[in-house]
């Protein structure tokens, strides 16, 4: 196999993207895999996809995203299952719309096979390169300029720089510049984009100390093993092999073992009476109490002198130590991120039970970046500022590496409609997490990290994983995001699962029909014999829709008589302080955020129903004046 | 519809009076000030000036007080302008032809507070307070209207919309944060605690009920036989108090009914056709009629005939009347024949009187209030809520939405079913005051619970 594009300085770009993180990756290899000329920039080849915090993908909500993501033809399910070490179900005991995957996985498996990936996609070029500026032209993006003084050109960027902008962490007083320990930080940029009119603000997050598995007291804690019957992330019902193993190759997998097997344990311990005390005795060396830390911090992941203060009542504090992969002994302790100096660390953490003689590999430390307030940008993740610019990842005020990867893969498609005259994709907040993930960024804002969380979806039993692949597949057909054959895969899928469903009314066993008999039972054993020899995604998805048909058919109902409101299109070019009615607050909200759809304006916040009905009236009007006009 | 139009409309009562005001508001106000006034420099903001008025064509139409309220700063959140002229109405008649001419509107009934509710200056149960400070007819009524100008019913649903987040938040954070070392989760937790809502919300429902009363007046039935006296204890009652009464002929029916004020009660009294056997048609359709008055009346008077044996009570309304809504009026006391009766229908309070003498009528009056506030026990004036047919109709969905979660809990469903019901019964609450935010939520949630393992 060999590469169709070239490297040649003149060339122009379709798309070039900054940052080879979770949103580079799913860009790149989006707007690769579409066929545009796309290159990929990162400061450091080796540290492409890394997992800056823990090594798991997935969870509730985000799990559900990942699937999405595979749903969307997007990298970033097929890498964690072929290098994950753990696999859990979680929330298994609860309904199949809140059941989410998650996976530990192999920390630098995951960086290897990820680079793979985008080495062997074609259309894709790799290159090390910082990116110190933009370049502008009329009001678009043009290209970028590195550190080296080279200058590439390009129809559209994508921004996806992470942590790294103005990057300082914090080790209890002492501040060093650095987007992630042992990285560098990016200075140039900020201005780059102060200078177009870009506002910038500051967040913080943090990641605990990383620990030598060969000095934890194992027999001290308790284990979480994973589950024999492991859950994957992408779709393989649908796919070929060719598909399966398009970085391993075809025919020869190098994968080294079966996804799922050979599964690792993750262990679980508690801070005890003594760690409160060290943590209270010097909670005025945090930088974040002693004030030198000014962004906000997320609250779902609080640190651990966060949660100690805030919590005073909690004697103990529950901690995940999970391995960072197969080939190291170093380990990650989940729950215990932290801003305290060194040498508080060490006591903090020798108090806990089973880590009496720990050895600290990397020390804990918080990092305060710039990110660019997302209602910045249109709900295709381009900058309302400066055209052809679109922007994924924390740099939008997210966090995790999910919600990077799902931004990243919309950007990725986005840029390429964008250069071609298209119309941009945009999911509903109705159809999937990434849909409410963008819609909640560009439509509110952030004021801290911002986290997925199956509550922010107000049409989550829409949402069960099982169905992302049927729920995005106008799209993937749409944008021409998966291969013929998975689209057509997915079709007949579609088609057994509601021949199944409705079939189900009508026949069955015993005196009853299976409709009504797992409606009682709520036991996915009780499907239909003939099932057996689907896949397990499949018959998951037909007990869901079987099961919970009420449920769904009323949700189902909801979304409709919302769907209206968001159909109607607010033109981009209307001016709110001269539609008049409408209160000053309102005018100001919607002429900075600048809502695509009537639904769109009607979820900012401070926005009221009757600014809505004054803005249909408005709208309805203009359109009958154009009408008129060009009659 | 046009929002953006100004309007204007004479705010005090039609006819000749010392002053006259006539109240603007709208875009056009901010020019109109000193058009009207043929000042070079604007007024000075919420601020009484002496100007003179001058129309369209400059004639000088009068003088009078004027005063400037600018944009975002006034009753309805537009910029206002109001005029006291003298209460002449030949003058309000000019002023108002003139400011048709200059393009202005004549406002609908309730616009101004509309668009008060439109621009965000109160909220819906707030608007609708304006209205009912307006018309109120009793004390009471007034008090309430008042305490619900002032946000008693939006306080109230924050109250409710609280607590219901707080339980949700609860419940959330066991969905979304599942390996988190959270309390051992108690399926029947919250079970509690929305019984209590549930409880609430009925209290609240039922103040409804109260509306009509204090909108239109506690409906009061007065039954007998013919010649007891019914017509004479009417005219006795309304008799003081005729500036206030108006007479509604009985349109649909063949009663008369008539507004009395007992206390801070308002009370619609009707009469009724004479209850004695009869096999007479026309009687007897009289009779059906009074059955049916009787069915939807809040208090009953029954009065006797001292003189004469109690008369015979059809068992439809006897079965009626309790100790609660009833009172017997013995009749005629002051005439020698008269005999005690306190063993006819001898559970329900008795009261004896004259009314041709006017013995016993104030002692009557004061046990008849006395019973009214017992008995129709009008929500204490401290909370005094009383939801109108819109609040009752929104918060009875969030009843049926808690009642529905309350029954998947007992039957152990999923949490995020639950859920659906406890977010549906918020959606109710919204409905009365505005939307609330998921971020409330999350607030709730991250406040409550140590999140971050």
């Amino acid at each position: 196999m060999s590469h169709k594009v070239t490297f040649n300085l003149n060339q122009e770009y379709d798309v070039i993207v900054c940052g080879a993180g979770h949103a580079g990756c799913e860009a790149a290899l989006a707007a690769a895999r579409r066929g545009a000329s796309t290159l990929l920039l990162t400061g450091n080849l080796d540290t492409i996809a890394q997992m800056s915090c823990n090594p798991a993908i997935g969870g509730q909500a985000k799990g559900h995203m990942v699937r999405e993501i595979d749903a969307l033809g997007g990298e970033m399910a097929i890498n964690t299952d072929t290098t994950a070490i753990q696999f859990r179900l979680l929330n298994a005991s609860k309904g199949p719309a809140v059941q989410a995957p998650r996976a530990q996985c192999d920390k630098k498996a995951y960086q290897f096979r990820m680079k793979q990936a985008i080495e062997w996609q074609e259309n894709l070029l790799l290159f090390q390169a910082m990116v110190q500026s933009l370049i502008y032209k009329d009001g678009k993006v043009t290209g970028v300029r590195t550190n080296l003084d080279l200058e590439f050109k390009a129809k559209s960027v994508i921004v996806t720089t992470g942590t790294f902008l103005r990057g300082l962490m914090h080790v209890g007083q002492n501040q060093n510049e650095g987007g992630r320990m042992g990285d560098f930080t990016v200075k140039g940029l900020s201005q780059s984009f102060l200078d177009a009119g870009i506002a910038l603000e500051r967040l913080k997050t943090g990641t605990p100390a990383r620990i030598l598995a060969n000095t934890i007291d194992f027999s001290q804690l308790e284990e979480q093993k994973g589950d024999e019957d492991p859950t994957f992330f992408a779709f393989y019902d649908t796919r070929s092999s060719e598909e399966l193993f398009h970085v391993e190759q075809p025919g020869e997998s190098r994968l080294g073992w079966e996804p799922g097997s050979e599964q690792v344990s993750c262990w679980m311990t508690y801070t005890g009476e003594k760690t409160q005390q060290v943590i209270k005795d010097n909670l005025h060396l945090s930088p974040i109490y002693s004030g030198e830390i000014v962004g906000r911090g997320p609250r779902y992941c609080p640190s651990i002198e966060d949660k100690i203060v805030r919590f005073s009542d909690k004697d103990r504090h529950m901690l995940f130590l999970e391995p960072e992969g197969r080939h190291t002994n170093e380990w990650y302790i989940n729950g215990l991120s932290t801003s305290l100096p060194f040498e508080v660390q060490i006591d903090m953490l020798r108090s806990i039970k089973g880590l009496e003689n720990v050895h600290i590999l990397r020390p804990a430390y918080a990092v305060e970046y710039d990110f660019a307030p997302p209602t910045q940008l249109f709900a295709s993740l381009e900058s309302k500022k400066v055209e052809n610019l679109f922007f994924a990842g924390q740099i939008n005020g997210t966090s995790g590496y999910e919600e990077a990867a799902g931004q990243g893969l919309l950007a990725g498609v986005n840029a390429v409609q964008k250069i071609r005259g298209e119309e941009p994709l945009i999911l509903g907040r109705d159809e999937c997490y990434i849909g409410v993930l963008v819609d909640d960024l560009v439509t509110k804002g952030t004021q801290e990290p911002y986290r997925m969380f199956s509550s922010r979806a107000e049409h989550r039993l829409l949402f069960n994983h099982t169905s992302a692949e049927l729920r995005l597949l106008k799209y993937a057909k749409q944008y021409g995001l998966l291969p013929e054959s998975r689209i057509k895969a997915i079709e007949e899928k579609q088609s057994v699962i509601h021949h199944w469903v409705e079939r189900a009314e009508s026949e069955g066993n015993a005196g009853t029909t299976y409709a009504v008999q797992l409606r009682r039972s709520r036991n996915e054993a009780d499907l239909p014999k003939a099932l057996e020899s689907h896949s397990k995604d499949l018959r998951r998805e037909v007990f869901y829709q079987i099961a919970f048909k009420g449920y769904l058919e009323r949700e189902a109902k909801q979304v409709e008589k919302l769907r209206h409101i968001d159909k109607i299109k607010v033109p981009q070019s209307i001016d709110y302080q001269s539609v008049k009615g409408l209160r000053a607050e309102s005018a100001e909200k919607l002429a900075q955020i600048r809502p695509s759809t009537l639904g769109q304006a009607s979820r900012i916040s401070g926005v009221n129903p009757a600014d809505i009905s004054i803005l249909m009236v408005y709208i309805e009007a203009s359109l009958r004046e154009k009408a008129n006009k060009s009659r | 519809m046009s929002a953006t139009d100004t309007i204007f409309a004479l705010s005090s009562p039609a006819g000749e009076s010392a002053l006259a005001i006539i109240r603007l508001s709208g875009p056009l106000c901010v020019s109109l000030q000193s058009e009207l006034t043929n000042r070079n420099k604007p007024l000075k903001k919420r601020h009484a000036t002496l100007c003179k008025y001058f129309s369209i064509n400059g004639l000088e139409l009068d003088s009078g007080i004027f005063l400037y309220y600018p944009n975002g700063d006034s009753f309805t959140g537009e910029a206002m302008l109001e005029f006291m002229s003298h209460g002449n109405p030949l003058i309000v008649q000019n002023i108002i032809e003139d400011l048709l001419q200059r393009g202005l509107r004549l406002a609908d009934p309730g616009e101004f507070t509309k668009r008060a509710f439109l621009n965000g200056k109160m909220d819906l149960s707030q608007a609708e307070a304006v209205a009912d400070i307006i018309h109120a007819r009793s004390h009471y009524s007034l008090e309430v209207a008042r305490k619900q100008l002032a946000g008693s019913i939006g306080t109230k649903m924050s109250e409710l919309t609280d607590e219901l987040l707080e339980i949700i938040a609860e419940i959330e954070a066991y969905i979304d944060f599942p390996e988190e070392d959270l309390p051992m989760q108690d399926p029947k937790g919250p079970v509690k605690r929305i019984q209590n809502l549930i409880h609430e919300i009925s209290r609240l429902i039922d103040t409804n009920q109260y509306s009509a009363l204090l909108h239109d007046g506690i409906k009061t039935l007065i039954i007998g036989a013919p010649n007891a006296g019914k017509s004479s204890l009417i005219n006795c009652l309304v008799g003081s108090q005729r500036a206030i009464v108006s007479d509604i002929p009985g349109t649909t029916r063949d009663f008369i009914s008539s507004f009395i004020m007992l206390d801070s009660f308002r009370i619609e009294i009707t009469d009724t056709a004479g209850l004695h056997a009869t096999t007479d048609q026309l009687e007897q359709k009289g009779i059906q009629k009074t059955l049916e008055q009787a069915h939807s009346a809040d208090f009953f008077l029954l009065i006797l005939d001292g003189t004469q044996s109690p008369p015979q009570i059809p068992p439809e309304i006897t079965a009626l009347l309790t100790n609660e809504n009833c009172i017997v009026l013995e009749n005629k006391i002051d005439l020698g024949n008269c005999k005690e009766h306190s063993h006819f229908l001898k559970e329900l309070p008795h009261s004896r009187i004259s009314i041709t003498e006017g013995i016993g009528i104030d002692e009557f009056k004061q046990a008849w209030a006395k019973r009214i506030e017992k008995t129709i026990s009008l929500p204490k004036s401290s909370d005094a809520i009383v939801l109108n047919a819109r609040h009752t109709q929104a918060i009875t969905a969030s009843h049926r939405a808690l009642t529905s979660a309350l029954q998947k809990i007992d039957s152990q469903d999923f949490s995020e079913f639950i859920c659906v019901d406890l977010r549906a019964a918020i959606d109710g609450f919204s409905e009365v005051v505005g939307k609330i935010d998921n971020e409330a939520m999350l607030d709730k949630l991250f406040a409550n619970f140590c999140i971050g393992k």
